[in-house]
């Protein structure tokens, strides 16, 4: 667990060496270019600090048990499973402080939180169930203050690729407004439409498209607030 | 350097001085075309299918509103095929079949080829043949000798006019056997220029979206849907390619850059991509203006996508249109005055059209509740788009701007989307599910009928057919 952790941590800093080539690239306009090379300095400093605070924690527990039992096994004695050596700690891993954004969604979406909002066929505005959904999702997103969101929006395959991506940025848009109506700051949440780009269902019958007309939540930050 | 001559003779004069005009046409009833046999069979890569008019009976309207139909067009077998060996002979018959399908795509010819012309005693003394050939309703001869010089190929070809028996376009290329294509086409395209007055469009381009290697990429094909390639490679998602009217860029959208889609603009000789919008949201529906200096694009503004146009640098970015809801999907008029797009406006999905200074609003659709993807033609006199006809399904239609009066290109089929003519005008490309997955064809812009597929691989869509390419 511990290697992996600090692993991927690592592979952020890779992620980011990516992203700075890209902002090398993109040189449009001076303006732009600040902001992303402010952006990707903020980012490198930030996943630097990961793999700074995974080594941090992993340093003194090292003392503590052996992080890798297999590479070097342990006595072939009897053990009790109910006795605890006394000198071990036993810290209970909050998932919400996973660094890996992907497995901290994964759990999300196991246990039910921010959950997708659904919308008619050609629509973008809230049904009923919408608003219930977004409702529970504004209160924890307002208990939870440290994460930032992406607010997806989606289309089913009906209907042109262009339309439908101003469709996505639509229902993406009414989703944010009523989270904002709901107290949850502006500057916490960005959109991005994929119109029918990004299927999460792929065959052409009605309950596929049903689950494909949505406004999906991601994870994607953290506020200073973390 | 290709050495090129021409003879005109006066016998040609009806048919030269002839510019055929695309417009809609009824098929004739009661006069069966037989099918063009081709010769050799094409290559298992090439793309399967007729030509548009294969099997269709076309009438070509002349300027002066009398009609003909197609020129029938004797094509007999190359006769020293059997001397060039290897790569020459390849090159060779690479040559004649080219040439046979660009001629016969052009719609203008009814072709005769060696099946049909087996049944002629031929001497090859043109005064004694060129009876034979009519005796079998030809028009026209075209004659074609092929010779090996080095590595090079020399391709000399005649279009002859069977009742005064006097070549009127006469052509020499020389060119390594790669070109052999380029050659045949180019060939092609000046018999088309001098019997229609309009270039044929064999050396255009289409560029469109498939995902056959993995993310959506930007891709080329020839005309034919010969020699298909990938420009873009970001392994994102990238989509809506756009011609520059010169044909040195396209114009497209991609997600890679990570803040949403952005505009960007691909060299198509060097490779190179550089940023034209990449800032604000959901920027998205490149098009260029007739002079190739602006684009005009959506974006989301507020609660609303609306049109804006800038330079293609980026600059100068100003709103064209303001109004509640969608306004997406433009493109920019032939004469560059005009830019048709899809808005919300009116509670459904119509194409309305706006001079290029945002002034002179117009909804041009009032057929169904969905309609998107406006394409002009050459000519600027009409606009096809895709129409919802059911739930699942689009056709084609074409809307004529004067009369409003609209045509449905397609019925039934799957369903069929992004239409693009062709330079000339006389071909639509568009998507279509028709075959399954999502794939390119091209059609006949007048009778919506006799769909070649273009590509095969993977999903395919949003197809942009060059201008004449320099």
């Amino acid at each position: 667990m511990k290697p992996e952790r600090s692993g991927s941590a690592l592979g952020l800093c890779y992620i980011q060496a990516d992203a700075g080539s890209t902002g090398v690239w993109v040189r449009a306009d001076t303006k732009e270019k600040e902001m992303n090379t402010r952006r990707i300095i903020w980012m490198a400093v930030l996943a630097l600090s990961m793999v700074v605070t995974a080594c941090a924690k992993k340093a003194p527990k090292t003392s503590d048990v052996n992080a890798n039992p297999v590479a070097t096994p342990a006595p072939a004695t009897d053990v009790n499973p109910q006795a605890r050596p006394a000198n071990v700690d036993t810290t209970e891993v909050n998932p919400l402080n996973d660094p890996d954004l992907a497995r901290l969604n994964d759990y999300l979406l196991k246990q039910g939180l921010l959950g997708d909002v659904f919308f008619d066929f050609d629509r973008a505005d809230l049904r009923d169930d919408a608003r219930e959904r977004l409702s529970k999702n504004a209160d924890w997103l307002r208990s939870h203050p440290e994460f930032e969101v992406t607010l997806e929006g989606h289309c089913d395959e009906r209907g042109t690729n262009e339309y439908n991506l101003a469709l996505g940025a639509r229902r993406s848009g009414s989703a944010r407004d009523y989270i904002t109506s709901l107290g949850v700051a502006n500057a916490r949440i960005r959109s991005i439409s994929y119109g029918e780009e990004r299927p999460q269902c792929t065959s052409s019958t009605e309950s596929c498209w049903g689950m494909n007309r949505r406004a999906h939540f991601v994870v994607t930050g953290r506020t200073n607030l973390g | 350097m290709m050495h090129s001559r021409s003879i005109r003779a006066a016998g040609a004069v009806l048919i030269a001085a002839a510019s055929w005009v695309a417009q809609a046409e009824q098929q004739q009833p009661g006069n069966p075309t037989p099918p063009s046999g081709a010769p050799v069979s094409p290559p298992a890569s090439a793309p399967q299918g007729g030509g548009a008019a294969t099997g269709t009976t076309i009438t070509i309207v002349m300027p002066d509103g009398s009609t003909r139909a197609q020129i029938v067009l004797a094509v007999p077998p190359l006769a020293n095929l059997a001397a060039l060996q290897g790569t020459a002979g390849t090159a060779a018959r690479t040559v004649d079949q080219t040439l046979r399908r660009d001629l016969d795509k052009s719609g203008i010819f009814r072709l005769q080829e060696a099946e049909e012309l087996a049944v002629l005693s031929l001497t090859g003394d043109l005064g004694h043949d060129a009876d034979q050939y009519r005796s079998l309703g030809a028009e026209m001869l075209l004659q074609n000798e092929i010779k090996q010089d080095g590595d090079r190929l020399v391709i000399e070809g005649r279009l002859i006019d069977l009742a005064s028996r006097q070549p009127i376009v006469g052509k020499r290329y020389r060119g390594t056997f790669d070109l052999a294509r380029r050659i045949a086409h180019t060939f092609a395209d000046e018999i088309i220029l001098y019997l229609t007055g309009k270039r044929g469009v064999a050396l255009t381009s289409i560029a469109f979206s498939s995902d056959r290697d993995g993310e959506k990429e930007i891709y080329l094909m020839d005309y034919d849907g010969y020699d298909q390639r990938r420009i873009t490679g970001h392994r994102s998602i990238s989509m809506s390619p756009a011609w520059s009217p010169t044909g040195d860029v396209l114009s497209y959208v991609s997600y890679f850059g990570g803040d949403g889609p952005a505009i960007y603009l691909a060299d198509i000789l060097s490779g190179r991509k550089s940023p034209v919008i990449t800032s604000g949201s959901l920027n998205s529906s490149p098009t260029f203006s007739r002079d190739g200096r602006r684009i005009a694009f959506a974006r989301l503004i507020g609660a609303n996508i609306e049109i804006f146009i800038c330079r293609r640098d980026g600059s100068e970015l100003r709103q064209l249109t303001s109004s509640p809801g969608i306004d997406t999907n433009p493109a920019w008029s032939p004469n560059g005055n005009e830019i048709a797009f899809t808005s919300s406006r009116s509670g459904s999905v119509q194409i309305y059209v706006v001079d290029a200074e945002g002034t002179n609003l117009r909804r041009v659709t009032f057929e169904g509740d969905y309609n998107d993807g406006a394409a002009w033609s050459p000519d600027g006199t009409r606009i096809a788009f895709a129409s919802r006809t059911q739930q699942n399904r689009f056709d084609l239609s074409l809307v004529d701007l004067v009369t409003l009066a609209t045509q449905r290109l397609t019925s039934g089929g799957g369903s069929n989307e992004s239409p693009a003519f062709s330079p000339d005008g006389r071909r639509i490309a568009f998507s279509s599910t028709r075959a399954g997955g999502v794939q390119i064809f091209v059609m006949d812009a007048r009778l919506g009928s006799e769909a070649e597929q273009l590509t095969f691989e993977g999903a395919n869509r949003a197809p942009d057919w060059s201008g004449y390419l320099p």
